[in-house]
């Protein structure tokens, strides 16, 4: 057969697609697989590419799900505010801010994405950023806010002059931000950036957590934290004697199980005096320092098999950046998916009745319980997908 | 609050205000709202709950907030909520509540606000531009003379903790607000906030947030009765009472699950034929007699009769384990495939960005606050989740205050007597002055840190006898 010259080399099998050109196959096209359908059992599979597309269809499906369930069934809009007998008594002369915010119109998404926009946007321009850095301090404890109140009236721009068109302001309202709107972007920045830190300080504070359930013993800690709240005397009297009655309990570590099982009206006593370096605080001035007589001691409380791990109290440096820490912006407070959570599969349940689903739908991948649910569910199942 | 506890406030600050205090905790389902003076005993008051929602009926008329009252018939009832995600978005919708409760010259409240000082709380992490639109309706609206805007949870540290946990303590022990240490779990129409707070400050970056509501599992139940008995798509106020009635957190999720199975083809199961102690019978509103639901224990006969359509005509729905597969969303979010971990998870997420000296602390003060606390087992549940976590050696107390709703409002109002308040508000003279760049840098700011006289102060208040 006469090819013109034309000599294949890249790959050993080729194939017939619609029109003209040679195509390597790669896998599962779309446009064949919508000609000739492979599997017509696994109707949900049909049009998918690969597995990963599989999965981002499914994770729109349950994007979708989830926002069902988030939004009012009614829709909110459709319910206007009633002309009569309301409000209307107040009608004064409104303010261009009050105007242009009760005349807005936007959801919270709307003002979220904004934020998000704005946050950006200060990350891109550096000029604007080292700007903003001039005249936008971090949130400071009261004191130096009031002293701060001078630079504050000239980074703040007022909404009258930037929106005197009135109206045109609400409907523009992500256009150009003011300044004080990036001012607070960047006081956002900063928390951010001191938020990174936090979290290293977390992952070591999580390592330390490994090493303190190891050695963690008795319950000083415990004792040295009650103290914290306020209800004195027999409370931390209680708080200590039930921490003792937790750990003994669980028996982790057996050379206290031992002495916990012999003598279990001794607990109280068996306290290890704190060793110096982790009295509470440790030499801080930020809480009140701990003044109420230690625990008698106890010829227990140099046994090294008894000394007990107390995680040190945070330091007044430490302290002092927990209090003034900036709030964290609305996406960085969501909790989220962590490793300990993705370490175990998700459970599933029957989509018929809400048991455990143990059994896959063929076609449509939907869990059910058991024979009779499955059949109830195929019912469903044929009219969406066929036979 | 007990008898021989006395909470201390200060006296120079009282003698200095003696105006009336507005405390309005705006949640996103209903607002809490009481006036407070320097004279009012803030352990007797109680608050107004307003539904902060305009509602429309079947039949298109429309109730604004604590008219709802009037309205007998919730089928088919449409919302509209000026709160979002549990911070004020729709401000048209807003005022009009407000202007109707408070302002107006027949409201309910009545309220002169260029006299009164306000106290507003808000969600924390919320966004400045928000903010921003709050502060400005509030002094260029309203013109109140005062304010201050507060995180819910910091709230419910002025409060008696311990009396709360029933901590044992000696007689006449002199409590001192703000509460020491305090780790809140709000949770909410909205979402579930967890917030620590040291000496009445919240640490900020340690608020973690899990976007599950009272709002999610009722429509999570709707979902679920709209699949498997009548659909009930359109009567949220229904399926919202039926969830408040009778879902409760389960303890044994497993063997609940057990319990309420059905079997396979033809298989009748004890436990199910007889309910197993947690299927129940909920009797539907009719609208014409009956206009709430009714819980019952579950009787076999009941249904076959209603199915029979003869002796009974009552609509009744069966709930098995709907009962506690809604609520177990708050422990295990991945159950819709919400990739979040649940309250248990999130508490220990937020106690990972602190130091491990302070663990101790906020575990054994846990203190749940909000509307879905009201489960049955909620606070049990947490417990016994966070003892599975944390290291032994830290005990895990979870104590929920006798009404959980109005917790905070009442923090607030022991906040609105406290020096604090004088210290943190904002004056309309100074809102004017320095514009609300520096109103919402100033609020932001909070309390800053404890210095040594205060925590002098305090030591010498809670030496007490010993």
């Amino acid at each position: 057969m006469n090819n013109f010259g034309v000599i294949e080399v890249a790959s050993t099998k080729t194939k017939n697609a619609p029109g003209w050109a040679y195509v390597p196959d790669v896998g599962p096209s779309p446009s064949a697989a919508a000609l000739q359908p492979a599997n017509r059992k696994r109707a949900r599979n049909q049009t998918a590419l690969s597995l990963s597309d599989l999965s981002a269809r499914q994770d729109a499906k349950i994007r979708k799900e989830l926002e069902a369930l988030d939004r009012d069934i009614h829709k909110d809009a459709a319910i206007p505010i009633p002309t009569k007998g309301g409000g209307a008594s107040r009608s004064q002369k409104h303010t261009p801010n009050v105007r242009k915010i009760s005349q807005s119109q936007k959801t919270f998404a709307n003002h979220l994405d904004d934020y998000q926009a704005l946050l950006a946007l200060a990350e891109t321009n550096p000029a604007a950023a080292a700007a903003l850095m001039n005249t936008a301090p971090l949130p400071k404890p009261a004191t130096a806010a009031a002293a701060s109140s001078s630079s504050a009236r000239n980074s703040n721009s007022p909404a009258p002059t930037s929106s005197s068109g009135g109206d045109k302001g609400a409907s523009g309202g992500g256009g150009t931000p003011s300044t004080s709107k990036r001012s607070a972007a960047m006081a956002k920045r900063a928390a951010l950036a001191t938020a990174n830190e936090k979290k290293k300080a977390a992952a070591a504070a999580a390592k330390a957590k490994a090493e303190a359930e190891e050695a963690a013993r008795a319950t000083t800690s415990a004792d040295q934290d009650v103290e914290m709240t306020d209800a004195p005397g027999s409370s931390t009297e209680e708080g200590l004697v039930g921490g003792v009655e937790t750990s003994a309990g669980s028996g982790s570590s057996q050379q206290q199980h031992g002495i916990a099982a012999a003598a279990p009206e001794e607990q109280p006593k068996l306290q290890p005096t704190p060793p110096p370096p982790q009295m509470y605080p440790p030499d801080g001035t930020i809480l009140p320092p701990y003044k109420r007589a230690p625990p008698l001691p106890h010829e227990g409380d140099n046994d090294p098999l008894l000394v007990s791990y107390v995680p040190s109290f945070p330091t007044d440096d430490e302290l002092r950046a927990l209090f003034t820490a900036p709030p964290l912006s609305y996406l960085e407070a969501r909790a989220a998916w962590g490793e300990e959570e993705s370490r175990y599969p998700s459970r599933s349940f029957c989509d018929v009745c809400g048991y455990w689903g143990r059994v896959r739908c063929l076609k449509c991948g939907v869990r059910t319980c058991a024979l009779a649910c499955l059949n109830t569910h195929k019912e469903e199942c044929v009219t969406r997908y066929g036979l | 609050m007990r008898p021989d506890v006395m909470v201390g406030t200060s006296d120079a600050a009282s003698s200095v205000d003696v105006r009336r205090t507005l405390v309005l905790d705006n949640g996103g389902d209903t607002i809490k709202a009481g006036f407070v003076t320097s004279t009012t005993d803030t352990s007797l008051e109680k608050p107004r709950v307003i539904p902060n929602y305009i509602v429309r009926d079947r039949h298109k008329k429309v109730y604004v907030a604590s008219e709802f009252d009037k309205c007998k018939d919730f089928s088919e009832i449409g919302y509209r909520h000026p709160v979002e995600k549990g911070y004020i978005v729709n401000w048209e919708a807003q005022k009009e509540i407000w202007d109707r409760e408070f302002f107006n010259d027949n409201a309910p409240q009545p309220c002169d606000p260029s006299e009164t000082r306000l106290i507003l709380t808000e969600q924390p992490n919320a966004l400045p531009q928000l903010q921003t639109h709050c502060d400005q309706i509030v002094f260029e609206l309203y013109g109140f003379s005062s304010y201050y805007r507060g995180i819910c949870p910091t709230f419910n540290a002025y409060h008696d903790v311990q009396a709360i946990f029933q901590t044992p303590r000696d007689v006449g022990t002199r409590v001192n607000l703000p509460a020491q240490i305090l780790l809140l779990i709000d949770s909410g129409y909205s979402h579930t906030t967890v917030t620590p707070i040291l000496a009445g400050r919240p640490l900020q970056s340690a608020i973690r947030r899990l976007d599950i509501g009272g709002r999610i599992l009722t429509n999570r139940l709707t979902r679920l009765l709209s699949e498997r008995h009548f659909d009930m798509r359109h009567e949220p106020y229904v399926v919202n009472e039926m969830k408040e009635k009778a879902c409760y957190a389960s303890l044994d999720f497993k063997s609940d699950l057990e319990k309420t199975w059905k079997g396979t083809q033809g298989e009748h199961r004890p436990d199910y034929v007889s309910g197993g102690g947690i299927a129940k019978d909920y009797i539907l509103p009719d609208s014409h007699t009956r206009f709430h639901g009714i819980v019952q224990d579950y009787e076999p006969s009941r249904v076959a009769q209603a199915k029979k359509g003869g002796i009974s005509n009552e609509d009744i729905v069966t709930l098995r384990n709907e009962r506690f597969a809604v609520p177990e969303l708050l422990f295990n979010p991945s159950d819709i495939k919400l990739r979040q971990p649940g309250i248990p998870g999130v508490v220990m997420q937020s106690l990972s960005a602190l130091p491990l000296g302070l663990w101790g602390g906020f575990l054994a003060n846990i203190v749940v606050v909000g509307g879905n606390t009201l489960f049955e087992g909620f606070a049990k549940r947490l417990e016994d989740e966070l003892t599975l976590l944390v290291p032994s050696a830290c005990r895990v107390r979870v104590a929920r205050p006798t009404d959980p709703i109005t917790n905070t409002w009442e923090g607030a109002a022991n906040f609105a007597k406290h020096e604090h308040a004088n210290k943190l508000a904002v004056t309309k003279a100074e809102y004017d002055e320095y514009g609300s760049g520096w109103v919402a840098r100033k609020l932001a700011a909070g309390l800053g840190v404890p210095n040594n006289g205060t925590a002098k102060a305090a030591e010498e208040g809670q030496a007490g006898p010993s």
